[in-house]
């Protein structure tokens, strides 16, 4: 019965079973929950980079109207150390004076409305010894971090096989930092119920965040229960515990009532960390027909003071191309600015757009056809251990996609295409994302009435998980996807793991798997021990299920519904836990491959005036089986659009004196608008994966990397311009 | 945000009374620029009076003028069908600017009155503003500064005046409309914006209390041609990095006369004298076009976030110049 069955329920392009709910305004997300007698917060936050706070006067926010809390470092509760989860999470707010980045939080004012909070928190006035900040990441002063996380690779002889290349290409490719930006703004409402916490937050991960307020606030994990049954967007913003989540908490324990505290667009930018910038130096070395032979790949990032960071930008350099040699190494640079973290592709977004621009610049030295070199240099296995991939279908990709978009009918010289006063070029990019599934569990519950319920602490972040869970379920237990209720985004539900990496529905999904499959077993047992039940003595291997009934294979007359099961039983509902743990390379002796996919852009640009447009994207990937068809082109499309932002939009700027974040609003952080997005043709290729047990390999971000670098390289094939820094924008492209 | 007081007279006497006799009372209108800054931090006023409900809102055709009532809307000016007619870029400019909702808050009046967009302005945590704090100096200057002015600007304050709509209405000679308590004066638009110079705090020459009531657009003849070229990063909803407001009339191939403003790169929305000098009697050709434009970007006052744009400037008026003339 752990064959997937009901392609009729799997795979097909169902609405989301949430949809009704958030178009009436049903789904309430945090910023929606008032409760009675609920009082506001507001944040104060520093306005130097970095020093000491010498003075905070409060007395006139004290005495501000209906100001009920100040709470500075000086009154604030002594908070226990928060423990990482993965990476680190910001140690707890207002512990002392030090000022570690511009914009982080010296005090929190409570009081009855969100507009006495805020009118009070702008009167507090603050005086700073300040010191002198690093903000360069080529300041020397800086601390330096080598290899951050063990990760550098090396195989062959990668300074050799250079020497010896007969082409090289010897580049540096940057990256500018971008904010995550859900539209959701981050709130949490934070209730005390004597020692027991309730808190409705945003975030992507709810036992994280319960398992992390806990240990700051010395109460055990039992007593915090965190509700987020919808959030209004991560993109990653979500997967830390921000300061401002022990902020409102501890400003209720202060005022003794509930306390909502909403970010404000501004305070999104500092509070809840950004993709970091990037500095990537490429070495390729490569044969005169345009096989490679080298891979010399080493990134720079960009730290806060007091935190950390996965962003292992040239590790896309190991499992992305087949190459004898190949070095990768990393380094973070530790500075005065608000925290980094992960956004929609961490390191794979950056080091893609370094590592698809040099294979081009390849393609070009040695007169090769971008798109042929890249079949060219396929990895047929894992190069690095040379072990067979769990599947990857990359090829497939860049092959569907070149014919979707009609690459041979280039013309392949440079500038050699033009509309009026544009030149028209055609770019292309592969993309290999990484692998990452971590540990989870789900229950899965068959009620009397033969419907059923599964429930697990996850989140949606919007992704659809709701939906695809409930098809997964439905599948498993042969049940129509209406007669299965998802309850997702409460900590108390069973162990769930974080809606990130593109690993949530390898992970969630096998837990259902694994939980269906005891249920199943469950109620073969239990009808065994029913003499009448056609299902006796049928062993469980035979067992088939439809329609709500299980039955034998082959004979569907013989069989029984689940709900006729219960109810022979006397049993209201029968239930059962599943988990999964991530399977290891070694033993299935493969290599878990990510997502894969081939993009291909037509790219325009007003010779005179630099102007770009993107005119036609083709993005084709494989994501091993695609449960929903639907969403997961959502899932494409909206990562195709961050893909614009990324290549030719967003760029958080921070004034280099003050470490200040120049650009924080929606009207000088450009977004990609709709006009800036062309008609983007979506199509899936590969098959069901062989590394979990459902096949699948998570779209959340991969539609986003590999974007800018086709965009790019289409740029260069227009103009003859090679750009090597994001965004790109028409003062680099003017004449 | 503070608490404020909150009025909406029915006249308009009553209105520009109760702003005239309180310091501290502004005119509320739309609100799309008045109320994000009083969110800001930056306006605090202790009484907003609101003036939306007056009977200053309509187009009217007066012989070759159309007089716009001050609380027109964006969106119901640029449906004006004489206007489509007549002086279209006046409608390009307009449903080039902000986004469907907001021209359907905004007002004209209040759309020739909209502050700056510089972030050193709006963000009151910033010390260093001429404008918002006379005397404190210019933060943008030192710092990131893309959105802003290269003509009339100076170390004391680059910011860039942003309507869309000012930039035609200039090169149009619109009138405004000035209503006080001692009665009404008119004030072409061209000698409406004050070059910063050392106050960048005063940017037009309405004295306090004082409210515009109307706008005069006045037509040009039948058969001119005109264009409103706008260029930013995003294909919408951003305001101009550089552009060219051209109306002309022709001949054969002959420029016989030409109004032209620029927007995006002044401290006040741009005439070009110079440029109109040079097109006019002038064939339309490349050569004419290019000295157009040199004429138009002299002395430049550039930071390094700014420098692109004397070129695209220029690149730009050439570009409306040679569209709106073939
Ligand atoms: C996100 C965004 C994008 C935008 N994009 C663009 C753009 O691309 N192009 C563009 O041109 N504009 C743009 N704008 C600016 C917008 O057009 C102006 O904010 C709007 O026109 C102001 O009109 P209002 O009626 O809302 O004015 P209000 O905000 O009500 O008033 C503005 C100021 O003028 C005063 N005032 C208003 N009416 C009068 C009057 N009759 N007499 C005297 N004083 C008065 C008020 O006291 C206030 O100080 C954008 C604005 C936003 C928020
Ligand atoms: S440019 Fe003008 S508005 Fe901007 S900071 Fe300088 S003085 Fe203020």
């Amino acid at each position: 019965m752990t064959t997937i069955q009901q392609p009729r329920i799997l795979g097909a392009g169902v609405n989301r079973v949430d949809g009704p709910l958030k178009v009436t305004g049903q789904a309430r997300y945090p910023n929606d929950f008032n409760l009675p007698g609920m009082a506001y917060a507001a944040v104060v936050r520093s306005t130097i980079p970095s020093g000491r706070i010498r003075r905070m006067d409060t007395t006139a926010a004290e005495k501000s109207p209906g100001v009920l809390e100040v709470i500075t470092h000086e009154n604030a509760d002594h908070l226990g150390e928060a423990p990482p989860s993965f990476v680190k999470n910001p140690q707890p707010p207002l512990q002392d004076d030090v000022i570690r980045f511009y914009g982080q939080y010296i005090a929190v004012v409570v009081a009855d409305t969100q507009q006495n909070a805020t009118a009070a928190a702008r009167r507090i006035e603050v005086e700073y010894d300040r010191h002198e900040a690093l903000l360069d990441p080529h300041d020397p002063r800086a601390e330096r971090i080598k290899d951050p996380w063990g990760e550098d690779t090396a195989w062959g002889d990668v300074r050799t096989a250079l020497n010896r290349a007969p082409v090289m290409i010897d580049q540096t490719y940057t990256t500018s930092e971008n904010t995550n930006n859900p539209l959701g703004l981050f709130t949490t409402v934070a209730s005390w119920d004597g020692d027991t916490l309730t808190l409705h937050d945003s975030n992507q991960w709810p036992n994280m965040i319960q398992q992390v307020v806990a240990a700051m606030f010395g109460v055990p994990r039992d007593a915090v229960r965190v509700l987020t049954p919808f959030v209004g967007g991560g993109f990653g913003a979500g997967l830390r515990c921000w300061s401002h989540i022990p902020l409102a908490v501890m400003a209720a324990r202060h005022v003794g009532r509930p306390v909502k505290l909403e970010l404000t667009r501004p305070e999104m930018f500092t509070g809840l960390g950004h993709r970091t910038a990037s500095i990537n130096w490429i070495r390729l070395g490569a044969t005169r027909d345009g096989r490679l032979t080298a891979i010399e790949h080493e990134s720079l990032t960009t730290l806060p003071l007091d935190g950390d960071e996965y962003e292992p930008c040239s590790s896309v350099s190991t499992w992305s191309y087949a190459s004898p040699n190949v070095t990768t190494r990393d380094q973070q640079v530790r500075l005065n600015i608000p925290w980094t973290n992960f956004m929609r592709a961490p390191g794979d977004a950056q080091g893609n757009f370094a590592l698809e621009s040099a294979i081009d610049e390849l393609a070009w030295e040695v007169g090769l056809d971008p798109l042929e070199i890249r079949l060219l240099n396929y990895a047929e296995v894992d190069p690095k251990t040379g072990r067979p991939w769990s599947s990857n279908a990359l090829r497939q990709c860049l092959e569907v996609g070149a014919r979707r978009f009609g690459w041979s009918e280039r013309n392949p010289e440079i500038r050699s295409m033009r509309d009026g006063h544009e030149l028209v070029g055609y770019g292309v990019a592969g993309v290999s994302f990484f692998w990452y599934q971590q540990p989870c569990s789900a229950r899965v519950i068959v009620k009397g009435d033969g419907s059923a319920y599964v429930r697990s602490a996850v989140t949606d972040i919007g992704t659809g998980t709701y939906t695809i869970m409930a098809q997964l379920a439905a599948g498993l237990l042969g049940l129509e996807v209406d007669q299965v209720e998802m309850q997702l985004g409460d900590s108390s539900m069973p162990v769930g793991t974080a809606a990130g990496g593109s690993g949530l529905t390898a992970a969630l999904g096998s837990a259902v798997h694994d939980a269906c499959g005891r249920l199943i077993q469950k109620f073969v047992d239990l009808a065994g021990t029913d003499p009448f039940s056609p299902l006796a003595n049928v062993p469980f291997e035979d067992i088939e299920v439809s329609e709500g009934r299980l039955f034998r294979k082959g004979e569907p007359t013989r069989g029984e519904s689940l709900a006729r099961i219960l109810a022979v039983h006397g049993l209201t509902e029968l239930s059962a836990d599943g988990n999964s743990t991530p399977n290891s390379p070694e033993q299935l002796g493969m290599t878990p491959a990510g997502a894969r996919g081939a993009r291909f852009v037509e790219v325009r640009v007003d010779e005179d005036l630099g102007r770009i447009r993107v005119a036609r994207i083709v993005t084709v990937n494989d994501g091993g089986r695609i449960l929903n068809e639907k969403l997961a082109r959502s899932q494409i499309l909206g990562g195709t659009v961050g893909g614009v932002g990324m290549a030719l939009f967003e760029e958080t700027v921070t004034d280099k004196d003050t470490g200040r974040i120049a650009n924080a609003t929606f009207g000088d952080y450009l977004i990609p608008v709709n006009a800036d997005i062309p008609d983007v043709h979506i199509e899936f290729v590969g098959e069901p994966d062989a590394f979990n047990p459902i096949g699948v390999k998570g779209v959340g971000e991969i539609g986003l990397v590999g974007v800018a670098p086709a965009i790019a390289n289409g740029i260069f094939h227009a103009t003859g311009k090679r750009i090597r820094a994001l965004p790109i924008t028409m003062d680099m492209l003017m004449d | 945000m503070r608490e404020f007081r909150y009025e909406r007279p029915a006249t308009v006497a009553e209105a520009i009374r109760a702003v005239s006799h309180d310091p501290e009372a502004d005119f509320l209108a739309g609100g799309t620029t008045e109320v994000d800054l009083m969110k800001d931090g930056v306006f605090h006023p202790d009484l907003l009076v609101d003036i939306t409900r007056l009977p200053l809102r309509g187009v009217r055709r007066n012989g070759t003028m159309l007089q716009v009532g001050a609380l027109t809307t964006m969106e119901e000016l640029a449906a004006d069908r004489t206007l489509v007619e007549r002086a279209p870029f006046v409608v390009e400019a307009l449903l080039r600017g902000a986004s469907a909702q907001l021209r359907n808050m905004a007002t004209i009046g209040g759309n020739l009155l909209q502050r700056t967009r510089c972030r050193y302005f709006r963000d009151p945590a910033v010390p260093a503003c001429n404008k918002r704090e006379p005397g404190s100096g210019c933060e943008a200057v030192n710092s990131v500064a893309r959105m802003h002015a290269i003509l009339g600007a100076s170390p004391a304050c680059i910011a860039l005046h942003a309507s869309d709509l000012a930039v035609p209405l200039v090169a149009l000679d619109a009138v405004v409309h000035i209503q006080s308590e001692e009665g009404e004066r008119l004030v072409p638009l061209t000698q409406f914006y004050l070059m910063p110079g050392e106050t960048p705090d005063r940017e037009n020459v309405l004295r306090h209390g004082e409210l515009i009531t109307a706008i005069d657009i006045p037509l040009p003849p039948p058969g001119t041609r005109s264009i409103y070229l706008k260029i930013r990063d995003r294909a919408s909803y951003e305001f101009a990095l550089t552009s060219a407001a051209v109306a002309v009339i022709m001949d054969g191939g002959v420029i016989k006369e030409a109004r032209v403003a620029m927007g995006g790169i002044g401290t006040i929305p741009w005439r070009c004298f110079e440029a109109e000098e040079v097109l006019r009697e002038a064939p339309a050709t490349p050569d004419t076009f290019r000295s157009a434009a040199d004429g138009t970007i002299r002395d430049p006052f550039v930071v390094p976030g700014t420098a692109f744009k004397v070129e695209l400037a220029k690149r730009t008026l050439i570009r409306a110049l040679t569209e709106v003339t073939s």
